[in-house]
C-alpha cells in the first residue's frame, strides 16, 4: 500500500516538474494531457487507498526521510494515510483531475498554457503534502506551498495590475495567519516535545487547559487565514482575479478548506477545549451570515460564488467548532463537488461572454448553453440544500447538530443563512440563464463550451447529485478516528418539522429569487434606483467598507510609516548620529590644528599648559590613591598598579 | 636667620618662573635663548642646593652636565640663529612658521 | 596534507594572488577561476575529511609566534565554522566565475583572492590575535573593492565602512587584551588561545564589561541596529561582486564571532544581556523590513533585507539553546546563499540597464522569463518558504527563542509577514505589469556566465531546504558541546535557568492513557 501512497503523493510533483520544463516554450497540448494523466494516476492511487481503508485496513504510516533534527527536535518527512486524510486526498485528486482536464479547454488560447499546468500541479502536490503529513511541520510545508501556488495562480495574468495586487494580498494575509500557526507549532513543541500528531495528541491530555487553549487559539488563527475567516477574509474575493479553474480548485474546493482540515485533524486538541470550539463555531456562524449578506447584492459572478464559498466555510467551522468533526468533513467533501461544479460552470459562462462578469449583462443564456445551465442549476440546488442533492445531507446535519447541542442561536442564524444562500444562488442562475437576452445589447455571441470540458465536469455533477448516499458509509469509516456520533433529535415530530420547515423556507427563497430576477424587464443597474441608494445596499456592495478600512487604516499608514522610518529615522537620526560623531571628531581636529601654527612661541605656551595639566593630574592621582583604599583596589584589579 | 634649603628652592622656583614667562612671552629668538639659560640655571641652583643638603655629589655632577649641555646648545643654537638671520634678515619668532600644520 | 589543510586553504589563494600579478591580463579570468576552483575543491575535501561524529575542533594546527605572550598560530574547525569556510570558497568561485566585465579585472581578481584568504583565516583561527589580524585584514580588500570599483559615492561609503567597523574592532581588541590578562592572572602565564579561554570562569561583573567590549566589535560587523547605517552605503556603492561577498560571508563574521566568543566565554553575561539584545534584534527585524519596503532602489531593498535577516540570526544565537543556535548557524549559511544570489541577480539587471531604480522597470517577467523565475525562487527563499534553505534556519531560530520568551518571538515572527511585504512589493514593481519603459523592451535574458553563478545557488538553496541533515548534523553536534560548556560554566541563577543542561535526563512525559490501561 505504501507504493500507492507514494504514487498519489508524487505523481502531481512529477507533473509539475514536467510542465515546468516547457514554461518558456509556446503552448504544447501534450503538457496539459500528461499533467492530467498524472493527476488522474494520483486519483486512482487515492481511490485504491480509500477502498483499502474503507474495508477496514489499518492506517498507513510511512517515514520517508529525516527533514530537520537538532537538539531534541526531530521532524521527518512522514506521511499518514488514515480515514480523514484519505477523504481529503479523494476530494483533492478528484477535483483537480476534473479541473486539469477542464483547463486544457479553458486555457486553450493562453500564452502561459504550460506554465499554468506547472503551477496547478504544484498546487496539487502541496495540497497532498498538507493532508498527508503526519506532523505539524509537514503540514506547514504544504500550508505554505499552497500559499505559494495560490500566489502564482492568482497572479497568473501578471500583466494585470489587479491580479498581481490580489496575489500579493492573498500571500501576505495568509502570512499573517501563518505566524499564528507557527506560534502554535512552537507551543506544541515546547510543551509536548514533538510535532508528530500521535505523540502530540497523546501529550495533550497531560497539559493544563490554559496552554491547550493558547495552542488551540494560535492554530486556529492559522486556519482563519487559509480559510479566509473574518477578519482575514478580504483576500478570497480578490483572489477571483485568477483564472476560473484556479478559483474552482483552490479557492472553492481545496485550499480554503485546509483550515477546516486543520481543526478536524486536531480534533483531539479541540475536544479538550470546548470554549475555543464554541468560539470557532460562533465565528463560523457569523462568517456564514456575513458572507451571505455580501453575496446578496454583488454584481460580479465569481465574487458571488466566492462569498458563497466563504459562507459555506463558515458552516464547516460551525460544525467543527461544535465537535461535529465528521459532519464538517462531510460538508467539506460535498461542498467541494458542487462548488467546483458551480465555478467551472461560471467559467463556461465567462468564456461564452468574453470574460464579462456582471450577471445583469447576461440573461437568457439557457438557450445557447443548455448543459451549463443544467449543471449550474443542479449545483445551486445542492448548494441551497434541496433534497436529494448533496448539500441537503451535509448542511442539514450541521443544522441538526447545532439544534441537538442546544445552540439555538447558532441554529437560527445558520437556518436563516440557508435561506439567503438559496436566494443569492438562484438570483445568479436566474440572471444568467433566464429572462431577456440582455447580452445582445453588448454585441456578444455566446457559445457552449467544448464538449470535453462538459464531460470533464460530469463527475462533479454526479457527485453533487448523489453524494448524500455516502453519508452513512462515510460516517462509519471515520467514526472511530473522529469520535463521531450521530445527532438524534428525540422527538420525531420536531425532526420532521425541522426538515420540512427548512425545505419549505429554502424553497420559498428560491422561488422569490426566480420571481424577482427571472422576469423580463430587468435593467442593468446604473446607480439610480432607490435600492441602490439605500444604506444597506451601499454597505453590502462595499463589503461593509472593510477593504476600504484596511486600505485606509492599515496599508496606507504602513506605507507612510515605512517612509518615515527610512527618511526621518534611519537617515536623519541613526545615520546622522553616526555621521555626527565622525563630524565632531573631524571638526575637533580641524579646530585644534590651529595649535600647530608653527609659531614657536604659541607652541611653547601649549607645552607649558600640557606640563601644568600633567603635573596636576599626577598630584591628584597620587593623593587619591594615598587616601582612598577603594581606588587603589580598583586600579590594582585593572592591572594598573 | 640662617639660609636653608628652602630659600634656595624658593629662589630656584622664582628663577624658573621668570624663565618660563620669558620662554612664553619673548618674540626674539636671541632673548628666548636667554630665557632658556635662566631656566637651566634655576634647575642648577636646585641641584646644587639639594646635593649639599643630602651630602650627595650626584646633584652637583648633574649641574655640571647641565652647564656643559647648555653651552653646547647655545653654540649650536647661535650658529643656526646666524644662518637664519642671514637668510631671512630677521629673528622674530612670529615669522618662523614654516612648520605650520 | 590533512595536517595542514587549513593553512593551505588560507594561504593558497594569497600566494596565488601574488603570482597573479605576473599573469597576462587576458588570461587572468581563467587563472582566477582555476585558483578559486582549486580552493573550492580543497574546501570540499575538507568537508569530506571532516569527521561528523566529533563535536570538538578538528585539523588543529599549532605554531608558536610570540610564546612569551602566548600568541600562537592556532587553527582548527568544528561543525560551526567548517561550512562557513566552504561557503566562502564557494562564493569566491562563483563570484570570480560570474564576474562581469569590469575595468582592471586583473586587480579585482587578485583582491578577491586576498579576500578569500582573510575569510578562511577568520573562520579557522582559534587564537584571538590571529583571529583579530584576519578580521582586520578582511577590511582592506573590501575597502579596495568598494573604493576602486564602486559607484559615485564610493569614497564616502568605503571610508565609512572601514572606519566604522574598525572602531568597533578596536574596542574588541581591548577586550581581548583584558581577557588574556585575566587568563594570566588566573594561571600565571599568558594565552590568547580560544580553547584556553573557554576553560576560564570569570566573575559576573568582569563578564559584563568584556561582553560589552566584544559586543561593539561584533555588533557593528553584523550590523545590528543602531550600528547598521554603514551597510546600505556599502551595498549601494559596492560593485555586484563586492555586495555578494559582503552579504554572503563578511557579515557572517559578526554572528559567527558571537557564537565563538561571546557565548562560551561569557555565559552569564550572555544570559544577562539576552533580553536587551533580543529587543534590538526585533527592532532590526521589523524596523529594517519597513525601511526596506520604503526603498526605491532594488539593491537597497536587498541590503535592508539582509539586516532584517541578520536580526533573526542574532535572535537564534541568543536563544542560548541547541535549537536556536543551530538554527542561527544554519541561517547564516542560508542567508549567505540567498542574499548572495539576490545581489547577483540585482547585478544582472544593473549590467543591462545601469540603474537599480524599480520605477525604471516593470513587466520584466515578459522579457526575461528565466531571470524572473530565478529571482522568484530566490525571493521565496528569502521570504522563508518551507523547503528552501532559509526556512530551516528561521524556523529553528524562532523555535529556539520561543523557549525564552513567547511575546518576543511573536514580535520577531512578524518578520515573516513584513519580509513578505517588501519582497513581494519589490518583485511586483520590477517584474509584473506590462513593459512600460521602452528601454526594457529588448533586454536579453540571463546569459551563461550569469547562470554559472546562479544555478548552483538555486540548487543549494533547495537542496539544503529539503535535506539539511548533512549540514545540520555536524552543526548540531558542535552546538551541543558549546551549550553544555556554557551551562557548566554559568554561575548565576539566571544563566542556569536560561541555558539548558543537556546531560540532565529528559523528563519523560507519561502518557495518561498508558497508565489507565495498566490500571484496568
Amino acid at each position: 500500500m505504501e507504493k500507492y501512497l507514494y504514487i498519489a503523493l508524487f505523481a502531481p510533483f512529477v507533473s509539475s516538474l514536467f510542465s515546468a520544463l516547457f514554461t518558456a516554450t509556446p503552448k504544447k497540448l501534450f503538457t496539459g494531457i500528461i499533467a492530467s494523466l498524472l493527476i488522474f494516476t494520483s486519483l486512482v492511487s487515492s481511490t485504491i487507498l480509500l477502498i483499502y481503508l474503507f474495508k477496514g485496513g489499518e492506517p498507513i504510516h510511512v517515514e520517508m526521510m529525516t527533514w530537520m533534527a537538532t537538539g531534541d527536535l526531530y521532524i521527518p518527512f512522514g506521511f499518514l494515510v488514515d480515514q480523514v486524510s484519505v477523504t481529503m486526498m479523494m476530494v483533492v485528486t478528484l477535483v483537480s483531475t476534473v479541473v486539469h482536464v477542464y483547463a486544457i479547454g479553458y486555457m486553450d488560447h493562453d500564452k502561459g498554457f504550460n506554465r499554468f499546468f506547472s503551477w496547478l500541479s504544484a498546487f496539487v502536490f502541496s495540497m497532498m503534502i498538507l493532508v498527508m503529513s503526519d506532523n505539524y511541520a509537514g503540514l506547514f510545508i504544504g500550508w505554505e506551498g499552497v500559499g505559494l501556488c495560490s500566489w502564482g495562480l492568482i497572479g497568473f495574468w501578471f500583466h494585470k495590475e489587479s491580479a498581481s495586487w490580489a496575489a500579493n494580498e492573498a500571500f501576505i494575509m495568509n502570512r499573517i495567519a501563518d505566524l499564528g500557526m507557527l506560534i502554535g507549532i512552537f507551543l506544541i513543541y515546547w510543551n509536548t516535545g514533538t510535532l508528530q500528531y500521535d505523540g502530540a495528541f497523546a501529550a495533550f491530555h497531560t497539559l493544563d487547559p490554559t496552554t491547550l487553549t493558547w495552542i488551540g487559539i494560535f492554530l486556529f488563527i492559522g486556519a482563519m487565514g487559509k480559510s479566509a475567516q473574518f477578519p482575514l477574509h478580504t483576500w478570497l474575493a480578490d483572489a477571483m482575479e485568477g483564472p476560473t479553474p484556479v478559483s474552482a480548485l483552490i479557492h472553492a474546493a481545496t485550499m480554503v478548506t485546509a483550515g477546516v482540515y486543520l481543526v478536524i485533524r486536531s480534533n483531539e486538541l479541540y475536544s479538550l477545549i470546548p470554549d475555543v470550539g464554541l468560539f470557532i463555531a460562533s465565528l463560523g456562524t457569523f462568517v456564514a451570515l456575513f458572507a451571505a449578506s455580501m453575496a446578496l447584492v454583488n454584481r460580479d459572478m465569481k465574487r458571488i460564488i466566492a462569498y458563497s464559498t466563504l459562507s459555506q466555510l463558515g458552516y464547516m467551522f460551525a460544525a467543527a467548532g461544535l465537535g461535529a468533526y465528521w459532519v464538517a468533513l462531510f460538508h467539506l467533501m460535498a461542498h467541494a463537488f458542487f462548488k467546483a461544479l458551480l465555478f467551472l460552470g461560471a467559467g463556461n459562462v465567462m468564456h461564452a461572454m468574453h470574460d464579462e462578469l456582471d450577471p445583469f449583462k447576461m440573461g437568457g443564456l439557457k438557450k445557447v448553453m443548455k448543459w451549463t445551465w443544467i449543471m449550474m442549476t443542479i449545483a445551486s440546488l445542492a448548494l441551497a440544500g434541496i433534497f436529494p442533492f448533496a448539500g441537503f445531507f451535509s448542511k442539514d446535519t450541521i443544522l441538526e447538530a447545532a439544534f441537538a447541542d442546544h445552540h439555538y442561536v447558532i441554529y437560527g442564524v445558520l437556518l436563516f443563512t440557508a435561506g439567503l444562500t438559496a436566494f443569492y444562488s438562484f438570483r445568479l442562475v436566474a440572471l444568467i440563464f433566464h429572462g431577456e437576452e440582455r447580452y445582445k445589447l453588448f454585441g456578444i455571441h455566446p457559445h457552449e463550451a467544448y464538449r470535453f470540458m462538459l464531460v470533464a465536469m460530469s463527475p462533479l455533477l454526479l457527485f453533487a447529485i448523489i453524494a448524500g448516499v455516502f453519508q452513512e458509509p462515510f460516517f462509519h469509516m471515520v467514526e472511530e478516528l473522529l469520535r463521531a456520533h450521530e445527532y438524534h433529535i428525540h422527538s420525531h415530530t420536531t425532526l420532521w418539522i425541522m426538515l420540512l420547515g427548512t425545505q419549505i423556507f429554502v424553497g420559498l427563497a428560491i422561488l422569490y429569487a426566480y420571481k424577482k430576477y427571472a422576469r423580463s424587464g430587468i435593467k442593468v443597474p446604473d446607480g439610480t434606483s432607490a435600492t441602490e441608494n439605500s444604506f444597506i445596499y451601499k454597505l453590502l456592495i462595499n463589503q461593509y467598507y472593510i477593504p476600504y478600512f484596511y486600505e485606509e487604516y492599515i496599508i496606507r499608514p504602513y506605507r507612510e510609516l515605512s517612509a518615515v522610518f527610512w527618511q526621518k529615522i534611519d537617515i536623519k537620526i541613526v545615520d546622522a548620529t553616526v555621521d555626527g560623531i565622525a563630524g565632531i571628531i573631524y571638526s575637533t581636529g580641524e579646530k585644534t590644528r590651529t595649535m600647530q601654527s608653527g609659531n614657536l612661541s604659541t607652541m611653547l605656551k601649549w607645552m607649558v599648559v600640557g606640563l601644568v595639566v600633567l603635573l596636576s593630574l599626577a598630584v591628584i592621582f597620587g593623593v587619591t590613591v594615598r587616601y582612598s583604599d577603594g581606588a587603589a583596589s580598583a586600579l590594582s584589579g585593572l592591572g594598573v598598579m | 636667620m640662617e639660609i636653608g634649603l628652602n630659600h634656595y628652592l624658593v629662589l630656584s622656583t622664582i628663577l624658573f618662573a621668570i624663565g618660563l614667562v620669558g620662554v612664553m612671552k619673548r618674540k626674539n629668538l636671541l632673548l628666548l635663548f636667554f630665557a632658556t639659560e635662566i631656566l637651566l640655571n634655576a634647575v642648577n641652583i636646585a641641584f646644587a642646593a639639594i646635593s649639599h643638603y643630602y651630602g650627595d655629589l650626584t646633584g652637583q655632577m648633574f649641574a655640571f652636565f647641565v652647564i656643559a649641555i647648555a653651552a653646547s646648545e647655545v653654540a649650536v643654537g647661535l650658529g643656526l640663529l646666524i644662518v637664519w638671520f642671514k637668510r631671512h634678515g630677521t629673528i622674530d619668532l612670529d615669522l618662523m612658521t614654516s612648520m605650520k600644520g | 596534507m590533512l595536517d595542514h589543510i587549513l593553512s593551505i586553504l588560507i594561504f593558497f589563494p594569497a600566494i596565488a594572488a601574488v603570482f597573479g600579478f605576473a599573469v597576462q591580463k587576458d588570461s587572468m579570468r581563467a587563472y582566477g577561476v582555476a585558483v578559486s576552483a582549486i580552493e573550492f575543491a580543497l574546501a570540499l575535501f575538507l568537508w569530506y575529511a571532516f569527521d561528523n561524529s566529533v563535536s570538538g575542533m578538528q585539523f588543529m594546527e599549532h605554531l608558536p609566534l610570540v610564546p612569551a605572550f602566548g600568541i600562537n598560530y592556532t587553527l582548527g574547525v568544528d561543525g560551526i565554522s567548517v561550512f562557513i569556510i566552504i561557503l566562502a570558497a564557494f562564493f569566491t568561485l562563483l563570484g570570480i566565475g560570474s564576474l562581469t566585465d569590469t575595468p582592471n579585472v586583473k586587480y579585482m581578481i587578485i583582491t578577491l583572492l586576498f579576500l578569500q584568504m582573510t575569510m578562511a583565516g577568520v573562520f579557522a583561527a582559534l587564537d584571538a590575535i590571529v583571529f583579530y589580524v584576519f578580521w582586520e585584514l578582511s577590511l582592506v580588500p573590501m575597502l579596495y573593492i568598494i573604493g576602486a570599483w564602486g559607484g559615485p559615492l564610493r569614497i564616502y561609503a568605503s571610508i565609512k565602512f572601514f572606519l566604522y567597523t574598525f572602531a568597533g574592532s578596536l574596542v574588541m581588541l581591548v577586550g581581548m587584551l583584558f581577557m588574556a590578562y585575566f587568563y594570566y592572572q588566573a594561571t600565571g602565564y599568558w594565552s590568547f588561545a580560544l580553547l584556553d579561554w573557554y576553560r576560564l570562569v570569570l566573575p559576573e561583573t568582569f563578564q559584563l564589561w568584556l561582553f560589552v567590549a566584544f559586543f561593539f566589535g561584533f555588533a557593528i560587523k553584523v550590523p545590528m541596529f543602531p550600528f547598521h547605517t554603514w551597510l546600505p552605503y556599502a551595498h549601494g556603492q559596492a560593485p555586484t561582486i563586492g555586495s555578494v561577498i559582503l552579504a554572503a560571508i563578511l557579515l557572517k563574521m559578526g554572528t559567527y564571532a558571537f557564537v565563538r566568543f561571546s557565548l562560551p566565554l561569557f555565559p552569564d553575561a550572555a544570559a544577562y544581556f539576552m533580553m536587551p539584545i533580543a529587543i534590538l534584534a526585533i527592532i532590526m527585524v521589523i524596523y529594517t523590513a519597513m525601511v526596506a519596503y520604503a526603498q526605491k532602489d532594488i539593491k537597497q531593498v536587498v541590503a535592508y533585507s539582509s539586516i532584517s535577516h541578520m536580526g533573526i540570526i542574532i535572535l537564534g544565537t541568543f536563544a542560548l539553546n541547541v535549537e536556536g543556535i543551530s538554527g542561527s548557524i544554519f541561517l547564516m549559511l542560508g542567508h549567505g546563499v540567498v542574499a548572495g544570489a539576490l545581489f547577483l541577480l540585482v547585478g544582472v539587471i544593473y549590467d543591462r540597464r545601469h540603474t537599480k531604480l524599480m520605477s525604471e522597470f516593470g513587466g520584466l517577467a515578459h522579457v526575461m522569463p528565466r531571470y524572473a523565475t530565478i529571482f522568484g525562487i530566490m525571493m521565496m527563499a528569502s521570504v522563508g518558504l518551507p523547503l528552501t534553505i532559509n526556512f530551516v534556519g528561521e524556523f529553528l531560530s524562532l523555535l529556539g527563542f520561543y523557549q525564552q520568551s513567547h511575546i518576543l518571538t511573536l514580535l520577531a515572527g512578524t518578520g515573516i509577514i513584513v519580509g513578505a511585504i517588501y519582497m513581494l512589493a519589490a518583485y511586483k514593481k520590477a517584474f509584473f505589469g506590462d513593459v512600460t519603459n521602452e528601454k526594457n523592451k529588448n533586454l536579453p535574458d540571463i546569459n551563461k556566465r550569469e547562470l554559472f553563478g546562479l544555478i548552483p545557488l538555486v540548487i543549494v538553496a533547495i537542496w539544503l531546504g529539503v535535506y539539511p541533515k548533512p549540514v545540520l548534523g555536524p552543526i548540531n553536534k558542535s552546538v551541543e558541546s558549546i551549550v553544555q560548556l556554557m551551562h557548566n560554566k554559568s554561575q548565576t541563577e539566571l544563566a542556569k535557568s536560561r541555558i539548558p543542561d543537556l546531560t540532565k535526563e529528559k523528563v519523560v512525559v507519561i502518557k495518561k492513557t498508558v497508565i489507565e490501561e495498566e490500571v484496568h
